[in-house]
């Protein structure tokens, strides 16, 4: 449960009717017939870019907006890592200086010392996302094959149950599934502090059944009749025919469920307080606003340095997966 | 058809199996643990106090377990923020045993969410020995009792020695009224840029509460009660107009309160440690979680009484305490062994040389604070007594710094916080308080009256209230 | 979508019986594949039915509660959680503060990222250097984010990190988030930057998806780079524009995270949003520490809202997005 003050992807995604039909002359510019010499332009044609009066003040402003990116996007995390790296004394007192007195390790070891113990609570974080990347996974795909391929007949009645959910602000279920979370109706006592309590809400997502089901109405029909002559029942179809196609989506249920988690502050923070044991449970985004009073500067820094190093590093590993969110259309048509 | 009819009965089974693991989720179980042990959840320290500061308390934990063998104590993070504490206990996410200020205790035990320890308490040997002024928080109107009160405190004033000798000013002569506060505010601002002279607390419900403490130390009360029982708020009145102008002078005209006004209790904490304010208003023994929890250096902290205004009869100082309870919800074996714990952790180092001495030897152990200034549970004489024992282990150099305070508060009238919606008014003043420390021109005078009018809606909506003709 | 005439799984009726006169008995409902659909559906059905349908029902029911985890009683009127929150002074504060954040998000958050983009677009080489730069607010964690915000840079003493860069400037120190003034546009600002790159992202996908013709055309008509853009691009984006414009607004009406982390509603109330106010409701309010009904109804009275909002702006914009 996420509430962004601007736009996802997600609901961007659903919302956006897929690339073909937006546009009935719509289509990639890299496969335009070239009859014309502008293949591979933009707003300003290739003889425009020619024109030096056209091309100095585009480069120009194209450069005052890479200083600017660089300035928004890329300093405030050296910042923070120059910090981390800095005593809280010299960040107090000049916090743009570059290592007045020189490096310290000492609020990263204070970071992953006993005090803060970041790395606990990092593996939480890490934890939390698995569960619910699996819950997601299972919940989308078996429900998106019954709805999509199976299609008993009650499957409209329970596709609409879905998606009555999918435009639904999240602050509606807020009060309800704490409750639920306090009393459970089929199982026993609270699921209070445990991470059950994150991982099972997040499963009910109408937005990666809706993904998952229009991904399984593309597949070719042709192969499950193939398969089904050949005598395979649903479970076999399931496991060794659709899943194996279905690399793509759940790829990109992938990537939504593991930013969510990471993002998720107020649900946590609601459902994993922290009981007796908080290291084994709480993730980082719980846990940082909880020791903001009692932690020094420089530790904090460090804690908050660590804390987003991951994420970051996987987003430069994987900038094609994450930038592809926008291209999302692609995705989904497959 | 086999494999088919196999997988579907594996599916059902994982289903029920998952259904029974989670179901092994729960919370207690009964209040027993595996070992027939009685299992109880205390609570220990804040969420990111120093290792040092939960060694000693795990090192009393095992004293406790080794004397009672059937006790299985487990210790939480427990931050009492009276914003969300009551929804907490409602919830069911707080400990077995808990504290709760002195303002909630009686109104918690009425609406019964507390435990009845009557029965257990009676039988501990300084049952009868309570200050009757202390103890009647812990009771409710028929004289049962819902728990013990430890740490009572005072208002004070803490101050970083430091930053007085840096500001030219002596740290053992503290200022003992506003304008001498004031003036030194001013001085240390100058000295220091940066800092902030004095500061006070204005969010999470502590904006009212120091508020209320200003109002006392002129004279003024926030709450009266009438001869029929009938309670008015009033918190429109000279002396609490009077604090607020003096802090909105402080920022505005004197440039001495800094420039973070977003303060609870834990930030104002934390911007002491960390040098950003010289001088706030806290309770006498905070000096033990600024040891916990902000790393400050008993050597260089300095506490002295809040200012009274000596000219007024009514002005005094404004008191609390915690009352360690135990929740309603627990199994009778569990209140006993809460009470067990709460005689051993904070009852018998008042009363008892052996235990007052093993607890200070276990904190001193760990550079914890032993021997911060608090206010009498039973009568002075025992206070004076205990006092005694655990002087030898006291911090070094704390007894002299806190000689301000401690030479000085028995003279001073000591009053206690209002009784009605306490926490309330409290957290409706917070918006008062950074009203002058936020803006140049509040309209003081209808934010109070508005304050008045909603706590008093609250209070007149009580079934006890409203009975009253 | 295609579909096929034959349900997946579905087993003709055993050979010799008359079709139409299939005995239906809960093994025929077997063979027929009926376990097997509903062993697929059951962890959507348990999921959704737990964690989405239940508590939708359960928010009606409880904003007709007086309830606050320990004692419930039905609402007497059964509306009077509704009337409690429209007579709270509270409410409407939250009301004009959240309108207030969703306006300044509108006017500096909104045109921003189709500027960049449209920008970016035109960029020749290296273009992944400024999507990922972009994106890279996006990437940190909102908590790490907002942490970082608040204690540093946001730090309202003259030490503070943008303070120290405004001094530079001989700007004088700003307080940020400690003046009932500057604190809500300082709550948007982070926000902006926070989520601004995810916009960009897909503001660029969208442009990779104009014809080229068009421009050509337009072109021919004589038309410069403004003109094009205004005639061409702004256009082509006029259905995804359209979306994230509502999409924004929905996302901005519940915002959480910056008031409660940042400021917890003050100072002096002036960054109290709705959804701070429900959490308040919920988990802070007088009489037993919580009340879920007002909780609950105040969170009906925004998704009510939300939902005639979408629905007034999906039929005032349907002609608009064809093209």
């Amino acid at each position: 449960m996420t509430a962004t003050p601007l736009v996802s992807p997600d609901e961007v995604a659903l919302s956006q009717k897929p690339a073909q039909e937006v546009n009935g002359r719509l289509r990639r510019v890299s496969r335009r017939a070239a009859h014309e010499p502008s293949t591979d332009r933009g707003i300003v044609s290739t003889a425009d870019w020619r024109r030096t009066r056209v091309r100095f003040p585009l480069v120009t402003l194209h450069l005052i907006l890479l200083i600017v990116l660089i300035i928004a996007g890329l300093l405030p995390i050296l910042w923070l890592l120059k910090s981390a790296l800095t005593s809280t004394q010299d960040t107090l007192t000049a916090p743009l200086a570059i290592f007045p007195h020189g490096i310290t390790w000492d609020n990263v070891a204070q970071a992953f010392g006993v005090n803060i113990q970041i790395q606990n609570y990092f593996l939480n974080t890490i934890w939390v996302a698995v569960g619910e990347w699996v819950v997601q996974i299972v919940v989308a795909t078996t429900g998106g094959f019954a709805l999509s391929v199976l299609k008993p007949k009650y499957g409209r009645f329970i596709s609409g149950l879905v998606l009555a959910t999918l435009f639904l602000p999240a602050v509606v279920l807020l009060i309800p599934l704490y409750l639920t979370i306090l009393h459970p109706l089929v199982i026993g006592g609270s699921l209070l502090n445990t991470f059950w309590a994150v991982w099972l809400p997040s499963g009910a997502s109408a937005f990666n059944v809706v993904l998952v089901m229009r991904f399984f109405d593309g597949l070719p029909r042709e192969i499950f009749e193939a398969a089904e002559t050949d005598g395979a029942g649903p479970f076999r179809l399931f496991w060794s025919i659709v899943l194996p196609m279905s690399k793509p989506i759940i790829g990109v249920v992938t990537v939504f469920a593991v930013i969510n988690a990471w993002k998720d502050y107020l649900w946590p923070m609601l459902v994993l307080p922290g009981g007796v044991n908080p290291a084994s449970v709480q993730p980082l985004s719980v846990r940082l606003p909880n020791i903001v009073g009692q932690t020094e500067l420089g530790p904090l820094i460090a804690s908050l340095a660590i804390s987003t190093l991951i994420p970051i590093i996987l987003f430069l590993i994987f900038q094609r997966t994450f930038l592809s969110g926008g291209g999302f259309g692609g995705a989904v048509k497959g | 058809m086999k494999s088919r009819r196999k997988a579907a009965w594996l599916a059902v089974a994982g289903v029920a199996a998952a259904s029974v693991a989670l179901s092994g989720c729960s919370g207690s179980s009964g209040g027993k643990d595996a070992n027939g042990k009685v299992e109880i959840v205390v609570a220990s320290l804040q969420p990111g106090a120093s290792a040092e500061a939960l060694a000693a308390f795990q090192k009393q934990v095992k004293t406790f377990e080794k004397k009672n063998p059937d006790i299985d104590v487990k210790g939480e993070e427990y931050n009492w923020t009276g914003t969300t504490f009551a929804a907490e206990l409602a919830g069911g996410t707080l400990p077995d045993e808990f504290g709760v200020p002195f303002t909630d205790s009686q109104t918690l035990a009425k609406n019964g969410q507390l435990a009845d320890l009557t029965k257990y308490i009676n039988k501990l040997p300084y049952a009868k020995k309570f200050n009757p002024n202390v103890i009647s928080v812990a009771k409710d109107d028929k004289g049962h009792i819902y728990g013990i009160p430890f740490t009572p405190y005072a208002m004070a004033i803490s101050y970083n020695r430091a930053d007085f000798t840096k500001a030219g000013l002596d740290p053992n002569k503290p200022p003992t009224t506003w304008d001498e506060v004031e003036t030194d505010a001013k001085a240390i601002s100058k000295a220091l840029p940066g800092v902030a002279g004095y500061m006070q607390m204005t969010s999470g419900n502590t904006g009212g509460w120091e508020l209320t403490s200003a109002t006392y130390s002129r004279g003024g009360r926030m709450e009266s009660t009438a001869s029929n029982g009938k309670v008015t708020v009033n918190t429109d009145n000279d002396q609490t107009k009077a604090a607020l102008a003096y802090l909105h002078t402080l920022r505005w005209d004197d440039n001495a309160a800094g420039s973070n006004f977003l303060l609870d209790w834990d930030g104002i904490n934390q911007a002491f440690g960390s040098g950003k304010v010289a001088m706030y208003m806290s309770g006498s023994d905070v000096i033990t979680a600024l040891v916990q929890n902000d790393k400050v250096d008993p050597k260089n902290y300095g506490v002295t009484v809040i200012p009274v205004d000596s000219t007024n009869s009514e002005a005094g100082v404004l008191s609390g305490g915690t009352v360690a309870v135990v929740n309603v919800k627990d199994t009778p074996e569990q209140q006993a062994a809460a009470v067990k714990w709460i005689d051993f952790y904070y009852g018998q180092p008042q009363v008892e040389q052996a235990p007052a001495v093993t607890q200070a030897k276990a904190l001193q152990a760990n550079n914890q604070i032993v021997g911060a200034p608090t206010l009498p549970i039973f009568d002075k004489a025992t206070y004076d007594e205990q006092q005694s024992w655990i002087k030898p282990y006291a911090t070094p150099g704390l007894l002299d710094n806190v000689a301000p305070f401690t030479s000085q508060i028995l003279n001073e009238n000591i009053v206690p916080e209002p009784n009605k919606h306490t926490q309330d008014l409290y957290g409706a003043l917070d918006s008062v308080v950074q009203a002058v420390l936020t803006q140049k021109n509040p309209d003081v005078d209808a934010l109070l009256k508005a304050v008045d009018v909603k706590i008093q809606a609250l209070i007149d909506a009580d079934p006890d209230q409203a009975a009253i003709k | 979508m295609t579909t096929s005439s034959e349900r997946i799984g579905a087993r003709a009726a055993k050979p010799g019986t008359p079709r139409g006169r299939v005995r239906r008995t809960p093994a025929t409902w077997v063979k027929r594949g009926g376990l097997a659909n509903l062993i697929f559906l059951l962890p959507l059905l348990l999921i959704f039915g737990m964690f989405s349908w239940w508590p939708i029902i359960d928010s009606f029911v409880i904003s007709l509660q007086h309830t606050n985890f320990v004692v419930t009683t039905w609402a007497d009127p059964f509306w009077s959680n509704f009337t409690f929150v429209l007579n709270d002074p509270t409410f409407w504060i939250a009301v004009r503060n959240t309108g207030y954040f969703a306006l300044l998000a509108l006017i500096f958050g909104y045109p921003l990222p189709i500027v960049l983009a449209v920008l970016m677009s035109e960029v020749k080489r290296a273009k992944a250097v400024f999507s990922v730069l972009a994106y890279l607010p996006v990437v940190i964690p909102p908590v790490v984010a907002v942490l970082l915000w608040k204690t540093a840079f946001y730090d309202a003493g003259r030490t503070g990190v943008f303070n120290t860069i405004l001094g530079w400037f001989h700007i004088p120190p700003q307080p940020w988030i400690q003046d009932t003034v500057t604190a809500m546009p300082s709550l948007v600002l982070e926000a902006t930057w926070a989520a601004a790159g995810g916009t960009i992202i897909i503001y660029l996908a969208a442009l990779t998806n104009v014809a080229p013709e068009l421009y050509d055309a337009a072109e021919v008509d004589g038309a410069g780079i403004w003109k094009k853009i205004w005639h061409v691009t702004l256009p082509q984006l006029r259905g995804i524009l359209l979306i994230t414009f509502i999409l924004q607004i929905i996302g901005t009406a519940q915002v959480f995270n910056e008031p409660y982390l940042f400021t917890k509603g003050g100072p002096v109330q002036s960054t109290t949003t709705i959804l701070l106010l429900i959490y308040q409701y919920a988990f802070q309010s007088s009489d037993g520490g919580s009340n879920l009904g007002a909780a609950t109804a105040l969170s009906l009275m925004l998704a009510a809202f939300l939902a005639i909002l979408s629905a007034l702006y999906f039929r005032a914009t349907k002609g608009w997005s064809q093209n």
